[in-house]
């Protein structure tokens, strides 16, 4: 090739707008919805239903009330008494996920799961086939409404970024006075990125929290049009070198990253709010038994070890604290990460009592591949040959993988989880929200 | 106190006291500190973290004698940095000053009361070979354990053995033993735990004797003294039993590999090249044909290597953590080094071709 005469650069799947970001209205409430017709037209609200849960998802007939989501469900009940208040059912929810993932995969194996509602797609492969994309989000959203019965908005764009901002202009519009239809899809034209995009405020970029926002205002900006007009140097003497160059490529669209359909997740992790604040440290440590139990059946089912474990601690006055240790060698099964999780909870004060309590592993490697460095049992006893039999517990946790798979979850764990109603077991998406009205008491 | 000294020698001297005195946060900071004290045509430098001392003497021409405390790894660094030739240290009642040519370094002196009491010789006296001690060290300290929370393992245990002596370290996956017969330092049935973090500074300090010099043993009740040359290394011994090894060696391995030390060395120097962290095992396929040596490294790739090896025994598969692997091979003196497994299970042994004084075992990696 001639020194100079430079290929293109090529955008994530070139030129024109191969990237849809889907977006499930209202998921949760939506799927209780269409389990239950009754519930339709009347405001329904997902989430934690005791006195400390939080919103999870609402209808737009809640919305109109102010309902919204990661609000206390406290506050909803205030906003609108007459709202339908669910506790939720996570299973149903990654079963309807399943249905619409495989709309999805039916058009492209390049499908980026970001939550159980929401997804990436990079649809530059399958146009010859489909047609462009904005035919093939008009195809995907009758299909999901057919296989699913929900609806979902889409965004089609050049870049990620632009697709997910479309998406949410896609949604429907809800005020005080009522509902009003979306547009469903909304496409952002290559020449028009900057006219769709320059209006919106700074906050509907990605890595806008608060504080950034109020970094933002003090230097005079309010829309994604001014953000793009400050001198990058400016911005990085504001925001710092990372978030001041990423903005001012956003703020001019530009955005390089593609759709990662494999991306493995980073941590796997369980917390549980208690309906009544937690004060005896024997019982804390039951409740990381119970959590770990949970973060090491998931790892197991992905055939994940991890070296690095984090518990998260919230007392009554709100304060959090997390703590974390990497081991030189992966941990595997409930035991070994209990083990860890316990040691790191000693370190932690309960003050008045614990309302929040959270495990969760990262730094992963493959469970075949990482090993168990073996050791030498040193204590003396008088166990064969000097070697533990089951160093890190291997054997422990493939024997309960194996019993769990054959008699369900409640068949064996660990005894200090045993209770006179049987096993207390964590399961995913279990008063995720907070604990519900039937198991909170004073 | 006022001195002129070759650069070299008080490089060397400074050295060796700084590698003693504690960088440990925490502690009061004329543990960083090096004491200096004249006396005629001799320095005495010592540093100190109360478990570890050294202490050196350096030949000097004092103009004025006197005591001063230095901060010990910017004294090093400095004189380090200078050229060679003579240099000159003044001190006053706050500051040193050091200075060699045209260079000029004044720095802040630590309080001579803080500096600790240093520890005195006691107990009787032996003299044995530097260098077989050193090279003894140089095999087991590697396999002792450096997580604080199991300070019986950071310790290597010195004992009497059939009349000689006895180096042996452990960190729960590896376990080196060591047998000097005929070194006979300790009376019968008699063992002492000395960190091994004062063992690695001994032996550093023995890497440079010539042969034939003699090392000093002083065994005192809650210290032990090495004396080698004008180097004094005091070293507080731990108190606790070291775990029972002996049970821990087997009596007999079925499988047996015979294969050229550097053969196998250059393999794992290549294999590291796939390895990221620690945890990556290597693979060993044992055949009657030789030695096959795989690394699969996640989201990275895969390594292969044939080595030619003497095998007998059943064929069967290993694992191992590459760096304890490597420490045991090279710590054989021998060109061909013998690797003794059972199954892969149970600890495997790494020892010398010819003499019976060394063995290496290692736990293996479970890999499914």
């Amino acid at each position: 090739m001639v020194s100079g005469a430079r290929e293109p650069v090529e955008q994530p799947g070139g030129p024109d707008t191969p990237i849809l970001h889907v977006d499930m209205d209202c998921f949760f409430a939506a799927v209780e919805v269409a389990d239950r017709p009754e519930l339709f037209g009347i405001p329904v609200v997902v989430g934690g239903t005791g006195s400390r849960g939080v919103v999870a998802a609402c209808s737009y007939e809640a919305r109109v009330f102010g309902i919204r989501s990661a609000m206390p469900t406290s506050r909803a009940r205030q906003l609108c008494p007459q709202a339908v208040f669910l506790s939720g059912r996570y299973s149903r929810y990654e079963q309807v996920s399943e249905e619409f993932r495989g709309v999805l995969m039916a058009y492209t194996p390049l499908v980026e799961t970001i939550s159980l509602d929401e997804a990436f797609l990079d649809v530059s492969g399958c146009r010859r086939l489909f047609g462009d994309g904005p035919e093939i989000a008009r195809r995907l959203r009758s299909e999901i409404r057919s296989v699913t019965g929900l609806e979902a908005c889409i965004g089609v764009a050049r870049t990620k970024f632009l697709a997910k901002l479309g998406s949410r202009a896609a949604k429907p519009r809800f005020s005080r006075s009522g509902v009003r239809t979306g547009p469903g899809v909304v496409v952002v034209e290559p020449d028009g990125e900057l006219d769709f995009l320059h209006p919106m405020s700074v906050g509907a970029l990605w890595g806008v929290g608060p504080a950034t926002l109020g970094s933002l205002r003090k230097i005079g900006v309010e829309t994604v049009g001014d953000l793009a007009r400050v001198p990058l140097a400016s911005l990085v003497g504001a925001l710092g070198p990372a978030a001041g160059h990423q903005l001012h490529e956003l703020a001019w669209a530009r955005d390089p990253r593609r759709v990662e359909p494999f991306l493995p997740p980073k941590s796997i992790g369980h917390e549980e709010t208690y309906a009544t604040d937690i004060t005896d440290r024997t019982v804390l440590d039951r409740e990381f038994v119970r959590l770990s139990d949970a973060v090491a059946q998931r790892l197991s089912a992905a055939a994940l070890a991890c070296r690095t474990v984090t518990i998260k601690v919230r007392n009554t006055g709100f304060e959090t604290v997390s703590r974390s240790e990497t081991v030189p060698d992966p941990l595997v099964g409930g035991h070994a990460i209990s083990a860890v999780a316990k040691r790191l909870a000693a370190q932690v004060e309960m003050g008045d009592g614990v309302r929040l309590a959270g495990v969760s592993a990262s730094h992963f490697l493959p469970a075949n591949i990482a090993g168990t460095q073996l050791s030498f049992d040193l204590a003396p006893t008088q166990r064969e040959g000097g070697v533990t039999r089951d160093p890190g517990g291997v054997k422990i946790a493939a024997a309960v993988a194996a019993i769990r798979q054959r008699f369900g979850n409640r068949a064996v764990g660990a005894a200090s989880l045993v209770s006179p109603e049987g096993l207390a077991m964590k399961r995913r998406g279990d008063t995720q929200w907070g604990p519900s009205e039937e198991t909170w008491t004073d | 106190m006022r001195f002129r000294c070759e650069r070299d020698a008080l490089l060397e001297s400074l050295t060796a006291a700084s590698r003693a005195a504690s960088t440990r946060s925490g502690l009061s900071a004329s543990f960083g500190g090096v004491r200096i004290e004249t006396r005629g045509d001799r320095a005495h430098l010592a540093g100190t973290d109360m478990e570890l001392s050294i202490q050196t003497v350096v030949p000097i021409q004092s103009s004025s004698e006197g005591v001063a405390v230095i901060p010990g790894k910017l004294a090093v660094d400095i004189v380090r940095a200078f050229d060679e030739g003579v240099v000159n240290v003044e001190t006053g009642d706050d500051n040193a000053v050091f200075s060699c040519g045209r260079s000029e370094f004044t720095v802040r002196l630590f309080a001579i009361d803080d500096f600790p009491a240093l520890p005195h010789r006691d107990g009787g006296s032996v003299t044995i070979a530097a260098r077989s001690l050193g090279d003894a060290l140089g095999q087991v300290v590697r396999a002792a354990s450096t997580d604080e929370s199991k300070p019986l393992l950071t310790g290597v245990l010195l004992a009497e053995q059939a009349g000689g002596l006895r180096v042996v370290a452990t960190d729960s996956y590896r376990l080196a033993v060591r047998d000097l017969p005929g070194t006979n330092v300790l009376s019968e049935g008699n063992k002492v735990l000395v960190p091994a973090r004062a063992l690695g500074e001994l032996q550093r300090i023995l890497a440079t004797v010539s042969d034939g010099q003699d090392l000093t043993f002083w065994l005192g009740s809650t210290e032990v003294t090495f004396e080698i040359g004008t180097v004094v290394l005091t070293a507080r011994l731990l108190s606790g039993d070291f775990p029972e090894y002996q049970r821990l060696i087997p009596p007999s391995y079925p499988n047996q590999m015979i294969v050229a030390k550097t053969a196998i060395l250059d393999a794992m120097r290549r294999m590291k090249l796939l390895i990221k962290d620690n945890t990556t095992p290597v693979r060993i396929s044992l055949r009657e044909e030789g030695a096959v040596l795989n690394v699969i490294s996640p989201d990275v790739g895969h390594a292969r290597e044939d080595v030619d090896a003497k095998y007998s025994g059943t064929e069967m598969n290993v694992a191992f953590n590459p760096n304890y692997l490597i420490d045991g091979i090279e710590a054989i003196p021998t060109d061909d080094i013998i690797l003794e497994t059972i199954d892969s299970t149970k600890p495997a042994t790494i020892r010398p071709s010819q003499d019976e004084d060394f063995q290496y075992l290692l736990m293996p990696v479970r890999v499914s």
